[in-house]
């Protein structure tokens, strides 16, 4: 099993092939490509997995509420976009993107309703995008799957990668 | 005065119902079948007879239009031999009370047992009720015909279209009143003229027959005509059974924006929805001055009719609406992630 912190969020890894904090100071290229935070590495695939976290204790209360007001319009969807390809361009030079890759966005934020997340998960599916142009040229999706959760969502899909907050 | 609870008892299909009403916005949630348009009829008659004084059961009868007008098939019928053998409705305002009880036998309501017509028509109020079907746009002639024969609606639609018809009110409208008819002007692009009972909007493009126009701007232009003509004003309700049908979701923020108005000028709201974006528009347009409830009617285990309220979408429990969007965001992530979800 392997632990990971960012800020206020514990995450176990349970079973996996390999888990790497990915937007370290190993990174190197931070100052031009953006980077998610953690790549996880499975039997079959990758998991490229991002979290965002704006009720973190230690913000600030009308940073929190501003923050889930820009995501639900869509104004993370553009950094969400980049971390994930620039994160793909990375990985691919680095001879390692050899696998299908999900990308997994977690807002730990416990107003999100279902709808929203849905929603969310759509515009990311748009914006990176899932799909190639139309009359398929591509030969390999950039993406094989995505999908945006709040804490409750994703410990119930992930049983074995649970989440918690260190402060409760 | 604002309707302050409302008890049902084995009425519909409900076996006990005790409800704490807001004074300002009401919003009914629930599945299909958990009594949302029955709860509204009950207190729209209520208040209706406070100034009409008709006889509260005739009213009932009137609304709900029962097979044959029988008024007993009113009782609440899935409780057989276990119930009390009669159903009562009881509608408060404060102190004052309002109730009408009968049996399965009560024919045409004539034997139906009523008590506190006589306070409660001391002080009558003005009340509006918004059918699910939009009527402007066939209102030519229906009044005459309702009134002589005997067709299937019920008294809802006429007297939805006897509010539109009143005419606009003598003097000027208070401001903020004026800014909603602005705001609804601005939504529809005109506003809302009559002629031979015909419903017309005005625009700088020309009048258009209500028949030719969206049935959500028919929706927008009937708000229009009623805060025009003071049937919304303060201190009137207004029940409204699923205004978000047949219209853009991009106009509920408005719709949303002008209940709660209309609230904060003194009318007090009721809604039944199945709408998520209605009421997450509420929830994100209400400030922390406005008097909103969020009723959830359900089914319990025994089967009779539960309601629990809350004041903010989140604290809605149980939320049919959300439940539904739960079902379709754990499917779309199980196609997302081709099955790697635990």
């Amino acid at each position: 099993m392997t632990v990971m912190v960012e800020g206020d969020l514990r995450v176990e890894f349970r079973n996996v092939t390999g888990v790497r904090k990915f937007d370290g100071d190993d990174h190197g290229l931070s100052h031009c490509m953006k980077a998610v935070d953690f790549i996880v590495e499975l039997p079959e695939r990758y998991l490229f997995i991002e979290f965002k976290d704006p009720q973190n204790p230690r913000g600030r209360g009308e940073n929190r509420q501003g923050f889930i007001d820009g995501f639900l319009r869509g104004e993370l969807d553009f950094d969400l976009k980049y971390k994930y390809r620039d994160s793909l361009l990375y990985e691919w030079a680095s001879g390692r993107a050899d696998k299908p890759i999900e990308y997994l966005v977690l807002i730990a934020a416990d107003t999100l309703t279902e709808a929203e997340l849905s929603n969310r998960t759509d515009a990311l599916k748009r914006e990176i995008p899932l799909e190639g142009p139309k009359g398929n040229s591509w030969t390999r999706p950039i993406v094989s799957g995505c999908a945006v959760f709040n804490i409750d969502s994703w410990n119930r899909v992930f049983s074995e990668y649970p989440v918690r907050r260190l402060s409760s | 005065m604002a309707l302050t609870r409302v008890t049902l008892e084995d009425f519909t299909v409900f076996d006990c119902l005790d409800l704490e009403l807001s004074p300002g916005i009401n919003a009914l949630v629930g599945a299909n079948g958990t009594g949302k348009t029955h709860l509204m009829k009950v207190c729209y008659a209520a208040c209706d007879i406070s100034r009409t004084r008709s006889r509260f059961a005739a009213k009932l009868i009137e609304d709900f239009l029962p097979s044959d007008r029988f008024f007993g098939k009113l009782v609440n019928r899935a409780k057989g031999d276990e119930g009390s053998g009669k159903a009562t409705a009881q509608v408060f305002r404060d102190e004052m009370e309002v109730n009408v009880s009968f049996s399965p036998e009560s024919h045409s309501g004539r034997s139906a047992r009523e008590r506190g017509m006589r306070d409660w028509t001391k002080a009558p109020v003005e009340s509006v009720y918004i059918p699910v079907k939009e009527m402007l746009a066939n209102a030519p002639g229906f009044r005459s015909l309702y009134a002589r024969r005997d067709i299937h609606f019920e008294g809802v639609y006429e007297d939805i279209l006897d509010r539109a018809y009143l005419p606009p009110l003598r003097g000027p409208l208070n401001p903020p009143m004026k800014c909603l008819l602005a705001k609804l002007e601005e939504a529809m692009g005109g506003e809302v003229t009559t002629k031979d009972e015909e419903f017309f909007l005005s625009t700088k493009q020309g009048a258009f027959e209500f028949t030719l126009l969206a049935e959500g701007l028919r929706k927008l232009g009937l708000l229009w005509l009623l805060i025009q003509n003071g049937a919304l004003s303060d201190g009137s309700i207004l029940f409204w059974d699923e205004p978000e049908t047949n219209l853009n979701p991009k106009l509920y923020g408005v719709l949303m924006d002008v209940l709660l108005e209309l609230q904060r000028n003194g009318v007090q709201v009721f809604f039944a929805t199945h709408d998520y974006v209605i009421l997450k528009e509420l929830d994100l347009r209400k400030t922390s001055d406005d008097q909103v409830a969020f009723h959830s009617l359900y089914r319990t285990e025994e089967g009779g009719i539960a309601c629990d309220t809350a004041d903010s979408y989140l604290g809605i429990h149980p939320n049919a609406i959300a439940e539904a969007f739960s079902n379709i965001y754990d499917r779309e992530i199980e196609r997302s992630l081709k099955g790697i979800s635990q």
